[in-house]
């Protein structure tokens, strides 16, 4: 019987010369070119051995998923234990529309829902204070608590998980709370997201989202926190968000950079007000854009969740092993997508999302291939939810648990982004962290500069986009079906009932609860989200609410960098 | 194309449209732009002109939207010059001064206008000149000239302000000496932004210092202490502000003032004044004073100020004087008596004075002097014969 | 004569606050030799037409990416109101091609979809800039 061939162990000289020999061959075969690099710079080398990479280089790194520092992943059966939520996007219209496609997702096996507001109410503007031809055409319209009792009909909002896209003063939670008090639902049983509350990532790289002045948005965010600690255990009221910067051109590595600094400035403002670490930390969650340089954007987490749990441990002082853990939701990004041949974008999607699965996010959206035209038609939104369950089910990608780990390449790339990471963190701790960065406008300059550069290379060629600087073809545009817009009568008809609940409901309790929302706002020591919990389930609307907020702590208006 | 005249007329009205497209043929120096500068030049004189420059990050743009609503609540129209540096490379600009006034751009008695810093014919002082001329003779109250100080040119602009604001930031600690030499010495004012932040007290107590050290003057000029966000200490500079442009002493009555509007675009005009960085401080009917810091391009051989630049320096003051009444005057006879060495890098002020005339000779006295202790380097008696022809600048 | 360059606004109307675009934008008018007024996004219509006038701009640059579009035949009525139809207006970002004829029709002088060439929108601002500078009276 033959014995079982048992490789040779290779001495590393051994593997030097078997590289040099390898390295001869290609340079015959391949003449010399600049060097290739990835989205956040580090150069590309055509093949990585054990020279690379021999091992973890942290003494503590066990190798292990489940243990500090998390590099392989957060918990010990990831996938296995628990698929990642699929989360997509919703948002259209008046409630009803809403409450149709939510209910649709929930039967196809989503098992969370994320809840897009209409543009009208990201502003912080009630429906009747705009222009009706901009309303309901991108996200739902909800203007108060009995609106999200129509948004969430059948829904059992105890059991699933709710992403609402609502920045500070997150009225929008505020009016789910009111919905649930109504239904009996106790709100410790209220489970989900504050998944647009960072508003320093609003402040310098998405100012759709910005309301308020920044110095009343982070008090805000941390009285949500606060409140959250108390009355809502299974509620996550800090989503920190890389993918705003990212979107607004960050290289993978500068926007997981920028994040991790949010992260710390707003551990250090909780940390301030007195709150212990180990309640804090473990309800902080984050918000990636995942782009479709695949290794490098799995690179990007695996460095992230590393970095992030050192942190925790050593500089918050966090000793629970919860609150050491990245936990992190991913959207594919929109920014990679082109108009010109659409459907590509498909193949697309299904790229970034295993870029999201095998960096290990916990939930993840998927992008329907018409995002470039208007708000995603039904039969595009149910392709990207598909491409989630074909890369679970047909794909097996969630039977192993971080397959990429030990690949030379991958734990190279690792290292050198994690590095990359550490410096841009290191110059905005020497800025005075994050808020001082942000208001320098040094983060704007910095993303912005990115941006420009991966124009420029568009531009010139250097980087091919198919279909737009290359593979060309002649298309009609207007032959791709489109999603029409939201229907007029419908909007007149949330309107006037907009306006019989306004006259309805009782003017004097409202204006005592703004009148409370404003004490509230101008003490140092009351909660402002508590006010703004009562002003809604007194009936104020979300522009009644906001306004007052504005009016005490001012208007959001972001820092311009060109 | 309209006639000067037509553009006058509309401009006279305050149509805001044709003060704009009037604005930009004066910017293009297009065909019909002599005229319209000798049209404009009459009705010049009236608005206070408010220069505001110092270092990047100061927090002008915010102090100007601040200090322009306290001039809106006592009922003064405000235009706006912001300049914005052009890339020296592309030429191309982003003028981004005005989007930090976001609060007036409902208000029609605010003028915004943009201009960046390159490629203008005979410079940006001139440029700005221009602009401020036409804002003039609309009838604005103010007009606000928005610079950073950060080169030369930026700095000659202030130069063509009745009143010169230096706006810096605290923390500039011996910075102070940070801000660009020359302006230190010509400032009226001086206002210590973001009054919030700790060093605030610091930066104003070093300002002081620093003006008793390097000027002679009594009194000097004051140091305010403002937080444009929340408006603090912005109501006393408006009111400040206003109390100068109503004063009828250092600029003058009604035809002083339109001297001044001559004067500022002459200074302006000068290559060589400009060559030798000599800088207007003030000026009026018949006296003007000049300020020029001795640099190393002054010195001659043996280190000391060449005479010819206190030469130039005296002749420039005089020359400023004598022409504000808008026609050619030129020296004729003049003689220098140099008492005293000028120290490499002291800053020099020369003022010059009218000491009698007739109907075509004018006889003038300019005494050089320096700023911080007023000790007396030079004169000049000169006799000057006034030609009686309209000011070329005023025509081209 | 002195020929200024071109003046540019590049803004964004109505609720959308996406701005990597125009940004972008305005950064490559302004490599090109332009002058640029940026504005924050949710500006009123009537604050670009006063904007504008101030500044004699000879091109707007209108960034959208929702659904703001819909709200340019405002603007353009607003210019001609306020005397200001010479001044030339594009449209960049999202825009359904059903809606692109609509916005030609109210005057728009182009629509460039994600993907343009930024050397034809920087050719299209500076002709559409000469154009004005040579057509337009006093």
């Amino acid at each position: 019987m033959n014995a079982p061939h048992e490789p040779a162990a290779v001495t590393a000289d051994e593997l030097a010369q078997r590289v040099a020999r390898w390295r001869q061959a290609y340079d015959a075969a391949v003449p010399a070119a600049e060097p290739v690099r990835n989205r956040s710079g580090i150069e590309l080398k055509p093949l990585y051995t054990a020279l690379d990479w021999a091992g973890p280089s942290h003494p503590e790194d066990s190798g292990v998923p489940g243990e500090f520092p998390f590099t392989r992943g957060i918990y010990p059966s990831m996938y296995r234990g628990r698929s990642w939520s699929q989360r997509q996007l919703v948002g259209l219209g008046v409630p009803e529309d809403y409450n149709e496609r939510a209910r649709e997702l929930l039967a196809l096996g989503a098992s969370a829902l994320s809840f897009l507001p209409c543009n009208s109410v990201f502003r912080g503007y009630d429906a009747d204070e705009v222009p009706a031809a901009l309303l309901g055409t991108c996200g739902t319209v909800v203007n108060h608590a009995r609106d999200m009792e129509r948004a969430m009909a059948g829904v059992p909002i105890g059991d699933i998980s709710t992403a609402l896209n609502d920045p500070a003063p997150f009225t929008l939670l505020a009016f789910q709370l009111a919905v649930a008090r109504r239904r009996g639902v106790p709100w410790s049983q209220i489970a989900g997201t504050s998944n647009q509350s960072d508003c320093l990532s609003h402040f310098v790289a998405n100012h759709m989202f910005f309301r308020i002045a920044l110095p009343g948005a982070r008090r805000i965010v941390v009285d949500q926190i606060a409140f959250a600690n108390e009355h809502l255990p299974r509620w996550n009221p800090l989503s920190i968000v890389g993918q705003h910067m990212q979107q607004a051109g960050a290289t993978p590595a500068q926007a997981m950079a920028f994040t991790l600094a949010s992260g710390i400035q707003y551990a250090e403002d909780c940390l301030a007000r007195g709150m212990d670490p180990d309640r804090f930390l473990p309800r902080f969650t984050f918000f990636f854009d995942i782009s479709i340089s695949l290794f490098e954007e799995v690179a990007k987490f695996r460095a992230g969740r590393r970095i992030w749990a050192r942190l925790c441990r050593e500089r918050f002082g966090a000793k629970d092993p919860r609150s050491w853990r990245f936990k992190f939701h991913g959207q594919t990004s929109g920014v990679d997508l082109t108009r010109q041949q659409p459907l590509n974008n498909i193949a697309r999607v299904t790229v970034q999302a295993m870029a999201g699965i095998l960096g290990g996010l916990q939930s993840l959206h998927t992008d329907s291939y018409d995002e470039v035209f208007s708000t995603p038609t039904a039969e595009a939104a149910r392709i990207a939810v598909a491409t989630q369950n074909i890369l679970r089910e047909e794909a097996q990608l969630t039977e192993i648990i971080d397959p990429l780990g030990g690949s030379w390449y991958v734990e190279s790339l690792t290292d050198a982004m994690e590095r990359q990471i550490l410096e841009h963190i290191d110059r905005i701790d020497a800025a005075g962290g994050m808020g001082a960065a942000a208001q320098q406008g040094l983060v704007q300059r910095w993303i912005g500069d990115s941006a420009l550069a991966f124009q420029k290379r568009v531009d010139s060629g250097q980087q091919t986009i198919v279909g737009v600087n290359a593979y060309r073809v002649d298309e009609d545009p207007a032959s791709y079906p489109s999603l029409a817009y939201p229907d007029a009568t419908r909007m007149q008809a949330y309107l006037a009932d907009l306006a019989a609940y306004k006259a309805q409901r009782s003017a004097a309790a409202v204006a005592q609860a703004l009148d409370g929302l404003a004490a509230a706002a101008q003490s140092t020591d009351r909660n402002i989200f508590a006010a703004v919990v009562s002003a809604a389930e007194a009936g104020a609307t979300h522009g009644e609410i906001c306004a007052t907020l504005r009016r005490e702590l001012g208007f959001g208006q972001p820092l311009t960098v060109v | 194309m309209d006639s000067a005249a037509d553009t006058l007329a509309t401009i006279l009205a305050g149509d805001r449209r044709r003060i704009a497209r009037a604005i930009t043929a004066l910017e293009n120096g297009s065909a019909q732009a002599p005229a319209l500068r000798a049209a404009l030049a009459a009705h010049t004189g009236r608005a206070h002109v408010v220069g505001v420059t110092g270092p990047p990050g100061g927090g002008k743009s915010t102090l100007v939207s601040a200090l322009i609503k306290s001039l809106r609540a006592q009922g003064r129209t405000v235009a706006v010059v912001a300049v914005d540096p052009s890339s020296p490379y592309t030429g191309g600009a982003v003028l981004g001064d005005r989007i930090r006034m976001g609060e007036h751009q409902g208000d029609p008695g605010v003028f915004i206008r943009s201009l960046a810093s390159r490629g203008h014919l005979g410079g940006l002082s001139r440029a700005a000149a221009d602009v401020i001329d036409v804002f003039d003779a609309a009838g604005y109250d103010t007009v606000i000239t928005e610079t950073v100080g950060a080169g030369q040119s930026e700095v000659e602009i202030t130069q063509v302000a009745d009143t010169r604001l230096v706006v810096c930031p605290p923390g500039l600690g011996d910075d102070v000496q940070a801000i660009k030499a020359g302006l230190l010495e010509i400032a009226d004012a001086f206002v210590v932004s973001k009054a919030d932040l700790s060093d605030a007290a610091r930066t104003e107590s070093d300002l002081h210092a620093m003006l008793a050290l390097r000027r002679r003057q009594d009194p000097l000029p004051p140091v305010f202490r403002t937080q444009a966000t929340t408006g603090e200490g912005v109501a006393a500079l408006a009111d400040w502000l206003c109390a100068r442009s109503a004063r009828g002493t250092r600029l003058g009555s009604a035809e002083g003032r339109r001297a001044r509007a001559v004067v500022r675009r002459a200074i302006a005009a000068d290559a060589y004044a400009r060559h030798l960085g000599l800088t207007l401080v003030e000026a009026g009917r018949g006296h003007a004073t000049v300020q020029m810091t001795v640099g190393p391009e002054h010195l001659n051989f043996n280190g000391g100020c060449h005479g010819g630049a206190i030469f130039s320096l005296a002749d420039t003051a005089l020359g400023m004087a004598c022409n504000a009444e808008g026609e050619v005057a030129v020296l004729i006879d003049g003689h220098i008596s140099i008492t005293v060495a000028a120290a490499p890098g002291s800053v020099l002020v020369a003022r010059a004075e009218p000491v009698t005339h007739t109907r075509r000779l004018g006889i003038y006295r300019v005494v050089i002097s320096r700023a911080d202790n007023g000790a007396h380097i030079a004169s000049l008696n000169a006799t000057v014969y006034r030609t009686g022809k309209p000011l070329q600048l005023l025509t081209v | 004569m002195h020929e200024r360059p071109p003046k540019v606004i590049v803004t964004k109307i109505g609720l959308d606050g996406h701005d990597r675009g125009s940004r972008v934008v305005a950064a490559t008018l302004r490599d090109a030799g332009m002058e640029v007024i940026y504005t924050p996004p949710w500006q009123a219509v009537a604050s670009v037409v006063k904007l504008a006038m101030e500044e004699d701009a000879d091109v707007i640059g209108i960034s959208s990416l929702a659904t703001d579009h819909l709200i340019v035949p405002d603007l353009m009525a607003a210019l001609r109101e306020a005397g200001l139809a010479d001044v030339r207006v594009i449209v960049g970002g999202i825009v359904p091609a059903a809606d692109e004829a609509a916005l030609l029709a109210a005057g728009v002088a182009r629509v460039f979809h994600p993907g343009a060439d930024f050397d034809d929108i920087v050719d299209t601002v500076r002709r559409l800039a000469r154009e004005r500078a040579h057509g337009a009276t006093a």
